[in-house]
């Protein structure tokens, strides 16, 4: 009984699933997606009226008091904020949808009003701090312009120093008919910054009163960031500030190809290639964006040598031309009317400062021939600075000179000519280490000028001021060296210091010390057989033959008398003997 | 007892150009030894010692070339030349150094007697040729490179540079200083002190003129 009744229940339940299901599954497939469209529609106006909801609707609690005029908030350290907000403001932001507290989460109205910042600066930090819940770093990371701000160490600003606070817009409706450079001002009139890969901090900031002072003031930024744009802005980055100035600076290139050729062939400029980060580049000099009228680095105030060379600029400063500058004597020459701006060439042991002197001394030629014998020869042989610089340190420094081309013979023609490389070189010029010795001086001579060498190579000597920095420290006229005497004595003082001087293709020049005696060494005349300086580099060994050959003047006459003396007895004799012979003819 | 002569031994130009060379290596010496030694001595300043040693060397100059041209328009020079026969010279050499050497103390005669056209003894021969035609010229010519080298460039280049030249110079004025005294001794040894010098003021050699000769 029991299980005929259980059956009578199974095949029910069986009629009413076939009869039912079909009706629950369209039921399901449809009035599921219908009743979700239905609320959906229904949410709609309340969504759009929720996007247009005003600050008074979304916190009408806040409202009350910040719509208040004169209200203020005063920090601990007594700087003040107005804490009124501008609804219309907020209103017409792209965070018109947000609560107050959405973004001012720890104001609770059981402590408010009371909460303490130390200043106004430690509120703003809070307060921007907000923003990363929305706007993550994950997501600012993904636009080049922010990527920098998500590194804390780049010290980026403050959300709201760009964006503003309560007034936040996207940039494209914050300043639609900003273009051009003050597109890019937006951002770079703040102090951004951004750090380097070897952790130097790189600003980033423009002073636009600087920019518009600037002879560039007409250029837009993209003349010289050429890879920037309103829609472009490359990530890029440099290992050091220093990397930084060299690869911006060529963007001078495509203004001033000129002067970034004569620039390329500086001395200035093989450093840079060869690595040296001190070596300057056209922003070191003219800046960034401060870039200068030409009458602006023509100045005392405004020359950029100093930056670098300020021992010498000093030295300068004192000098003849310097004090001349000073008194506002224009003609007075600046560093470039010696070593010219762009084309700046190693000076030491070249003609070039001696032309730069005589294109303005243009009637020193004259004057000396006036007075000094040998005018061209002592003009060629010793620097100018060597006699109106009276009080420097002096020298003498012999440079290696090919006689067939009349040129210097290089460092690198050495290295050639031997086989050799640069530690090699330092080996044989001064093999003990103790100073260049006179058979050491002829050593590298013979060693040049070995079979099957096409150059004829000699040390030529040149009277010259020990350092760059003294070379500045020239005087009026009169008391300048007139004294042959100053010179021209084996006691003066440049013959206290002989230099060899290897001159490099650039100009450039290794020294290496040598022994004062190689000046008056016999060998030095083959070795530095164009060098002489009458009275002073005369050689020893004739000094003493010298001696040995008067002596021996005087010596035989004295001699020859005293045995005259010694033998008159016998001549007496003799002569007695001859007269008695002819008495007694 | 031997009489004494006189020959007409130095013309006048031989005179005249032997007194201003004397008197201009006198100066040279000394303004060289200036030039050279400023830190000892302090005879003049460095610039009137280059001076006046320039201005002597140009009369240097002038004057060997007035003799020059006096001895060779006269012929005279052939007394510079030493004989053709060789052997005839070397032994003449050796007698005359034997006689400076011993034959002087001894008392003997002079194997030379000077004539106007044989003045020198085959020693001094060969020494005034050297001079003359040897050492002075090289002392004018690397005197003139010395005095402007930027001009002589390329024949101080030819001559091996500036530091041989200058050591050439040098060497030459300290064998002409020591070579003076030796001179103004060999001046003395005539029949009297001052024969020979009285000889190259007046002209006039006085010489014994030994009997029998």
């Amino acid at each position: 009984m029991i299980i005929k009744s259980s059956e009578t229940k199974v095949e029910k339940g069986t009629l009413a699933l076939v009869l039912f299901g079909p009706v629950f599954g369209l039921l399901y497939i449809f009035l599921l997606p219908l009743t979700a469209a239905i609320t959906l529609l229904l949410a709609i106006p309340e969504y759009a009226s929720a996007r247009k909801a005003t600050v008074l609707e979304n916190s009408p609690m806040c409202i009350t008091c910040h719509t208040s005029k004169g209200l203020e908030k005063i920090f601990m350290n007594r700087e003040r904020l107005s804490v009124f907000v501008y609804t219309d403001d907020f209103n017409n932001s792209a965070h018109t949808f947000l609560r107050c507290t959405d973004c001012h989460g720890k104001v609770s109205m059981a402590t408010h009003p009371g909460r303490a910042f130390a200043s106004r600066s430690a509120f703003e930090l809070e307060t921007a701090e907000v923003c990363g819940n929305c706007h993550t770093d994950r997501k600012l990371r993904a636009n080049p312009v922010h990527a920098y701000l998500t590194n804390k160490i780049n010290a980026p600003p403050l959300c709201t120093k760009c964006h503003g606070a309560h007034n936040v817009k996207r940039i494209a409706e914050w300043r639609p008919a900003e273009t051009g450079n003050q597109h890019c001002l937006i951002c770079h009139e703040q102090k951004i910054s951004k750090r380097l890969n070897n952790g130097e901090k790189l600003s980033l900031y423009i002073d636009e009163t600087l920019l518009s002072a600037s002879v560039h003031n007409r250029h837009a930024c993209s003349d010289c960031h050429t890879d920037f744009s309103m829609k472009s802005h490359p990530l890029k980055k440099f290992d050091s500030s220093r990397k930084h100035s060299i690869a911006v600076s060529v963007a001078c290139k495509k203004c001033h190809p000129d002067k970034y050729t004569a620039v390329s062939r500086s001395i200035h400029s093989t450093m840079v290639r060869e690595g040296n980060l001190k070596a300057p580049v056209c922003t070191d000099c003219h800046g960034f964006h401060s870039v200068g009228p030409k009458a602006v680095y023509d100045t005392m105030s405004g020359v950029p040598c100093r930056k670098c060379h300020e021992n010498t600029f000093k030295v300068y400063s004192q000098s003849v031309h310097g004090m001349a500058r000073t008194s506002g004597e224009h003609k007075a020459p600046l560093c470039s009317a010696c070593h010219f701006a762009h084309e700046v060439e190693a000076a030491a042991m070249t003609d070039k400062i001696r032309k730069a002197c005589l294109g303005c001394h243009k009637e020193a030629e004259d004057a000396h021939k006036q007075w000094l014998p040998n005018s061209a020869l002592h003009l060629s042989a010793v620097a100018c600075a060597a006699c109106h610089s009276p009080d420097s340190e002096k020298g003498i420094y012999l440079r290696l000179y090919d006689q067939n081309t009349g040129e210097p013979f290089t460092e690198e023609q050495m290295l050639e000519l031997l086989g050799i490389n640069y530690e090699g070189l330092s080996g044989r010029m001064d093999a003990h280490g103790d100073g260049i010795d006179s058979s050491e001086l002829w050593n590298i001579v013979k060693q040049l000028n070995r079979k099957g060498a096409d150059a004829r190579i000699t040390f030529l000597g040149r009277m010259d001021i020990s350092n760059g920095i003294d070379a500045h420290r020239l005087t009026i006229k009169k008391n300048a060296v007139k004294e042959c005497y100053s010179c021209h004595n084996t006691n003066s003082d440049f013959f206290s210091s002989v230099t060899v001087a290897v001159v490099k293709a650039d100009g450039r020049i290794t020294r290496y010390d040598a022994k004062p005696e190689v000046l008056g060494s016999m060998i030095s005349m083959l070795s530095i057989k164009d060098f002489y300086v009458l009275g002073s580099t005369r050689l020893r060994m004739l000094d003493w033959l010298g001696i040995l050959m008067v002596f021996g003047g005087i010596l035989l006459p004295v001699a020859h008398i005293t045995v005259r003396i010694l033998t008159s007895p016998v001549r007496e004799a003799k002569r007695l003997n001859r007269l008695r012979k002819e008495g007694r003819r | 007892m031997n009489r004494i002569k006189k020959i007409y031994l130095h013309p006048l130009p031989v005179r005249i150009w032997h007194w201003i060379n004397a008197v201009s290596f006198i100066v040279l010496i000394v303004t060289g030894l200036q030039i050279r030694y400023r830190e000892i001595l302090g005879l003049m300043n460095f610039r009137t010692a280059v001076d006046v040693h320039n201005f002597f060397g140009f009369i240097l100059i002038f004057n060997f070339f007035l003799w020059l041209v006096f001895y060779i328009v006269t012929g005279k020079i052939r007394i510079y030349l030493p004989p053709l026969n060789f052997r005839k010279f070397i032994t003449g050499c050796v007698k005359q150094a034997r006689y400076y050497g011993y034959g002087i103390f001894m008392g003997d005669p002079n194997p030379h007697h000077a004539t106007p056209d044989n003045k020198f003894n085959p020693m001094q021969q060969m020494a005034y040729l050297a001079i003359m035609l040897l050492l002075i010229p090289l002392q004018m010519i690397t005197g003139l490179f010395l005095w402007d080298m930027k001009l002589f460039a390329d024949w101080i280049n030819l001559a091996g540079g500036i530091k041989i030249v200058d050591t050439v110079h040098v060497f030459l004025f300290l064998f002409f200083t020591s070579f003076i005294f030796v001179h103004v001794y060999l001046a003395t040894l005539g029949h009297t002190v001052t024969a020979h010098i009285k000889a190259m003021v007046t002209g006039y050699e006085e010489m014994e003129e030994e009997r029998g000769h």
